[in-house]
């Protein structure tokens, strides 16, 4: 079975009998082994996927498989806890580290039948968008070994781009699904703040993080929303209300919707022209579908990529306390207490991460706090406000998700600022706490270019049916990266 | 030798105390004392990457009866916070606590003090009250196999309440009636177990001192872990005299924690404040908000138990009780309780005075030697109450009573059925007990001669041989009526 086919259409086959997750995992594993230079995985789990797949193979054999999932490859980023797996979040300070705990999300997917066949890559605990700041190597992009697949969940990102696994789980604080979505032309979905539930997410940035589903076509993600998505009593920001059946919605007629262009955006300094064009001609794609186009306006965009780097980096100063030596991961050998803390924290965390905790721990200090961190906050709900104002005007907002397509490995590196600057279309989405997706709406100098489709609060909806519709048009999320020398 | 005296003391008390819930504050695992290290933990507990905090319902609950027993305002929205410092014991590397928007605040507790007119009533500002969590311990013992510093997390997440008291107390006298007040007043709502031992009420103390007359606070510093009354009262009083020695030498009193060393009686300074560190306070985002709705305070407000001191007023009222017995009766919600269950057991409220004797003197006396508290003994408060009974009507004596309480204390039981069993039925019967006391009458004839004298002590000697002779079941009252009658006629 061709190994780019869609979740569905995997679902459907395993169903008919005309393949079995034997071999659907066999395949993948495969693939992934054919694509081991990329550095997508940080690890496989053959042997346990494959007894998983006979497991599956015997429920489709007496016909109840649990779910569309039952029996299908995926791949989870390296930040989600799958109980009695390793976790590293791609950081040498969790080498070593086995989950002794189910995360919600990678267990409602494992309940649902579907076989983890490993982890992805990613930047270190997230923070970064290029891949490059792994503890395992950076990850290389489909299209183009020589370039970044994006980041943070790139690993994720050209899993699938890669044609290893239908579909792979990420994690979104500032773009990490949508912008590697974007660079490895795959669909990548950041669901509403509180959608999905974060237990078992490692956390980078508590108020902006959520997981989200990459997969070839927004009809698989939503497929994947129906099973991550919902209230979650171990997390308190889950949110409880109902989830809807979001494939029933994606009728491919999306005539009448109303899509708003955020005219700063398009507007946005460093808007790389070829990108610009290709959404623009998305945008006439989904005009000649019925579409209604309006210009709306998000004037504290301007601010977002700066309240994001305070907000999420004082964030993660917090969060990443934690790993401190004493109880699990890597502990430096020391004489003293504050030796051990230094030594520790001072090798197991890489240069990103600790650009960001020494960040986030300044604007918190006392005498800074206000200037900076509060500060933020209450731009933070200006920003929410200015979603809450275009929403009115109409049901999704339509803007690239990334200011370029894939730079190369190593371009930028050394210039924190230019790569913060790669966040400036998806941070905003994250700050608003507002479901967003990335499809991929054609290429620019050979290489994946994608367009971003923001809903309101809990609404995904406007974004899928779109998104649905467009690919439904278009074969830009069908086209496939050159196979391996 | 310093002059406290030439100053006036202020005192501020912070008290932390353990919520009496069955699971911590943010995770399912138990709150257990005593049990082997690191075995009452849950992922939660031990800062796991990927878990998150919830937060545990009863917590708001015991925290509402709390602040409204001590009249506080309490708000609808507050929030925790994360107070960021590293240390072993501490596995997240912050506490999660409230800061900025505390649950409640300013209330006030009234006390007892000893004034120049006697014992006034003292009203002591509560600042705020706030929830947050506890830390593991460290324990530094060589002894351990392998030696060095351990970490046991079974107290790590534990709910605690945070009590500030405004700087009202001024004296060491007046912080512990304070003390002893706060902990009285949270046992009897359940809010915490209250057993200093076990590190569930505990306490630091701000101390100054200023010039008498001046208004203006003088610099202060802070005692901390005190673990018993007796240790606040005396560090608060040697931390008193280094400042007024520190004040008249002319010198100032610098910020610091200060430690008491109980041994030598004296304070030492632990650490200077200008050392202090930024906890970095911020919301923790992986919190909503706490909200109280009007109606939840009230159906608390409506679920307070009866407090001591309007149970000590009604007990002396109700019951006719001399204060002393009702102050001792309604000293502990449990006491209390079965106090007037065993009232309701005795029948009547005449049994109050007799059930009170008892409570205090031979109840309180067998549960030492059976080495029991009430509550977990076998006494039924009801079967308590008809024992007392049968002894005031003299169908038991007291004398034999007090085995049966025994055995009651020990494996409860019917106090009819035991004194059949035991045969320690009361002797009434006119023409036995005369016949008993015509025998001892005989057997002491000079005994006799110096009842009719007068000495009436010595009747008591005989009452003793009627005893003797009915192996203690002759009603003493009647024998007693029977007996003085025979030798004075």
């Amino acid at each position: 079975m061709d190994s780019f086919t869609t979740v569905q259409e995997q679902s459907e086959a395993l169903r008919a009998g005309a393949v079995s997750s034997t071999e659907l995992i066999k395949t993948a594993l495969a693939r992934a082994e054919a694509y081991a230079p990329l550095g997508i995985f940080t690890a496989l789990r053959a042997d346990r996927a494959l007894e998983e797949a006979r497991a599956a193979d015997v429920r489709h054999g007496r016909g109840e498989p649990r779910s569309p999932l039952d029996g299908i490859p995926i791949a989870l980023k390296d930040n989600l806890i799958q109980e009695g797996e390793p976790c590293y979040c791609a950081s040498r300070i969790l080498e070593g580290f086995v989950a002794p705990y189910p995360g919600t999300a990678a267990h409602r997917l494992v309940d649902a039948g579907a076989i983890v066949i490993g982890r992805t890559n990613m930047d270190e605990f997230a923070m970064g968008s290029s891949c490059e700041h792994s503890a395992f190597g950076p990850v290389r992009n489909p299209w183009d070994p020589s370039r970044t697949p994006g980041g943070s969940s790139g690993g994720s990102a050209a899993a699938v781009a890669a044609g290893i696994v239908p579909l792979a789980i990420g994690s979104d604080t500032g773009g990490s699904i949508r912008q590697p979505a974007s660079f490895c032309g795959v669909t990548g979905l950041k669901p509403t703040y509180g959608r999905i539930s974060r237990y078992g997410l490692v956390a980078f940035a508590s108020s902006l993080d959520q997981i989200g589903p990459l997969a070839h076509d927004a009809r698989d993600c939503a497929l994947a929303l129906e099973v991550l998505a919902g209230r979650d009593p171990r997390d308190s920001t889950s949110l409880p209300h109902p989830v809807p059946r979001y494939r029933e919605t994606l009728d491919g007629d999306p005539a009448g919707l109303v899509v708003g262009l955020p005219r700063e955006c398009f507007e946005a300094e460093g808007l790389d022209a070829e990108v610009l064009a290709r959404v623009q001609e998305g945008v006439a794609e989904l005009e000649k579908a019925g579409v209604v186009v309006r210009e709306v306006s998000l004037p504290h965009t301007r601010y977002a990529v700066a309240t994001y780097y305070l907000i999420a980096p004082a964030e993660a100063s917090s969060n990443l306390a934690r790993f401190d030596g004493a109880r699990y991961g890597q502990r430096a050998t020391a004489t003293s207490l504050g030796e051990m803390y230094r030594r520790t924290r001072s090798e197991g965390f890489g240069t990103e991460v600790k650009r960001r905790i020494l960040l986030g721990t300044y604007v918190l200090s006392a005498g800074y706090y206000d200037a900076y961190y509060r500060k933020a906050m209450q731009v933070r709900t200006l920003l929410r406000r200015d979603f809450e104002q275009a929403f009115g005007a109409c049901d999704a907002i339509l803007l690239p998700t990334a200011p370029e397509v894939a730079f190369r490995l190593g371009e930028r590196s050394a210039d924190p600022l230019r790569m913060y600057l790669s966040d400036i279309f998806t941070v905003s989405a994250n700050l608003a706490g507002v479901p967003a997706l990335s499809v991929p709406c054609g290429f620019a100098r050979g290489l994946p270019v994608g367009l971003q489709l923001m809903g309101p609060v809990l609404d995904e909806v406007a974004p899928l049916r779109l998104a649905d519709a467009f690919q439904r048009r278009t074969d830009f999320h069908r086209r496939r990266p050159p196979e391996p020398a | 030798m310093s002059h406290v005296a030439d100053y006036e003391m202020v005192v501020g008390l912070e008290v932390h105390v353990h919520l009496a819930t069955r699971s911590k504050l943010f995770s399912p695992a138990p709150v257990h004392y005593g049990g082997p290290p690191n075995h009452f933990v849950h992922p939660i507990d031990l800062g796991l990457p990927g878990v998150l905090p919830v937060l545990n319902g009863r917590v708001v609950e015991l925290a509402l009866r709390a602040a409204l027993v001590t009249h506080c305002v309490v708000h609808a929205r507050s929030i925790f916070a994360r107070k960021n410092y590293f240390y072993p014991d501490l596995p997240k590397g912050y506490q999660i606590s409230q800061f900025e928007d505390p649950l409640a605040t300013e209330g006030w507790m009234e006390i007892e003090v000893e004034g120049d007119s006697g014992v006034a009533i003292k009203r002591i500002g509560i600042t705020r009250i706030h929830i947050e969590e506890d830390a593991g311990k460290s324990i530094h013992d060589s002894a351990i196999a392998g030696g060095g510093s351990h970490v046991d997390l079974n107290r790590a997440g534990v709910p605690l309440l945070e009590i500030v008291s405004e700087p009202d107390l001024r004296s060491p006298g007046e912080a512990g009636a304070y003390l002893r007040k706060l902990r009285q007043l949270l046992r009897y709502l359940g809010v915490t177990g209250g057993d200093l031992e076990k590190g569930q009420f505990r306490c630091d103390a701000n101390v100054s001192l200023r010039p008498r007359g001046q208004s203006e606070l003088g610099t202060r510093t802070e005692l901390k872990n005190l673990n018993s009354f007796r240790f606040v009262e005396a560090a608060i009083a040697a931390e008193a005299e280094r400042q007024a020695g520190v004040l008249d030498a002319g010198g100032g009193v610098s910020q610091a924690t200060m430690h008491f060393d109980a041994e030598r009686g004296t304070t030492r300074v632990m650490r200077l404040k200008e050392d202090s560190d930024d906890y970095r306070y911020f919301p923790d985002p992986d919190l909503i908000p706490l909200q109280i709705a009007p109606e939840q305070i009230e159906a608390v407000r409506q679920g307070l138990p009866e407090l001591p001191e309007v149970r000590q007023a009604r007990f002396e009222v109700e019951y006719g009780l001399p204060r002393s017995d009702a102050v001792l009766l309604s000293g502990t919600r449990e006491l209390a309780d079965f106090f007037e269950a065993a009232l309701r057991g005795y029948g009547g409220s005449e049994g109050a005075k007799p059930l009170a004797n008892w409570l205090s003197r031979d109840v309180r006396e067998t549960l030492a030697e059976v080495d029991v508290e009430l509550d977990a003994s076998a006494l039924e408060p009801a079967a308590f109450g008809r024992l007392v009974r049968m002894v005031v009507e003299g169908r038991v004596t007291a004398a034999n009573a007090r085995p049966l309480l025994t055995e009651m204390v020990r494996a409860g039981g019917d106090p009819e059925a035991l004194v059949r069993e035991h045969d320690l039925e009361a002797v009434s019967d006119r023409g036995f007990l005369e016949e008993t006391a015509d025998a001892v009458i005989s057997d002491h004839p000079d005994m006799v001669q110096q009842v009719r004298a007068g000495e009436d002590k010595v009747l008591n000697f005989l009452m003793g041989q009627i005893m003797k002779r009915t192996q203690g079941k002759a009603n003493p009252a009647a024998a007693r009526e029977v007996l003085v009658k025979k030798i004075r006629g």
